[in-house]
């Protein structure tokens, strides 16, 4: 299936039956919360021994990882590609950019499922803990993101 | 799109996706949210929820928008 022919809600659903620890992170979580930001890709963060069963949940949808499981785990990312881009970070512990360490099953623990409808559901971080994923990089972007995602926080009852 | 306006969109697509230093980021992040800000934030994201109701709405609404703005971008 080619990216043109992309059935997000699919792949969403694919992704939730599969039952791999999967994080939506980055730009598309805040969309989901009802931010209106723009966004090329899908992050995700994946439980490192979930690889091959996310993989094999986005194998229907044309999408092809860039490395192979153990390569991934050493290198703590990689990506599945064809017209759309998913970014997987697999990384048991990233660091902010001020160094404070953020561990996946910190994350996990927090999470929060979303739903996208009624019967189809997302795992997302929790406020707090997607403000910090978006030190990760810390590029101006980010910086926006996290303005806006401080206000949805202060924000009770929007 | 000419080959200048081309120029400039590449020029910003790079300094939104270049990497800060900490300090940048704290001295950025420190800069309190002003009430404009908030109520203009408040406003878009109640008119985003309210116009899609459930999350495959806003993503479909994004693959959407980014389909044109890509598209405008390389006209």
């Amino acid at each position: 299936m080619q990216g043109t022919d992309f059935d997000e809600l699919a792949f969403f659903r694919a992704l939730e039956g599969c039952g791999a620890r999967a994080l939506l992170i980055g730009r598309r979580a805040l969309v989901v919360l009802g931010l209106p930001v723009l966004t090329a890709d899908y992050d995700f963060w994946l439980h490192i021994d979930d690889i091959e069963t996310f993989n094999q949940a986005a194998t229907p949808f044309g999408l092809a990882p860039t490395h192979q499981p153990d390569e991934a785990r050493r290198r703590g990312r990689y990506v599945l590609e064809n017209d759309e881009h998913v970014d997987v970070l697999v990384a048991r512990s990233v660091p902010t950019i001020d160094g404070e360490p953020v561990t996946f099953a910190d994350l996990w623990d927090r999470r929060q499922a979303t739903g996208l409808t009624d019967a189809v559901h997302v795992q997302l971080p929790s406020l707090a803990d997607l403000i910090l994923t978006k030190r990760f990089a810390s590029r101006p972007k980010d910086l926006e993101d996290i303005r806006l995602l401080e206000i949805l926080r202060q924000e009770d009852g929007l | 799109m000419s080959s200048r306006p081309r120029r400039t969109a590449l020029r910003a697509t790079e300094a939104s996706e270049r990497q800060v230093t900490g300090p940048e980021a704290a001295a950025y992040l420190s800069v309190p949210i002003s009430e404009t800000e908030r109520e203009e934030a408040v406003a878009l994201i109640r008119w985003f929820r309210r116009r899609y109701p459930t999350g495959a709405d806003r993503l479909a609404y994004v693959r959407r928008a980014y389909r044109r703005w890509t598209m405008a971008r390389n006209q």
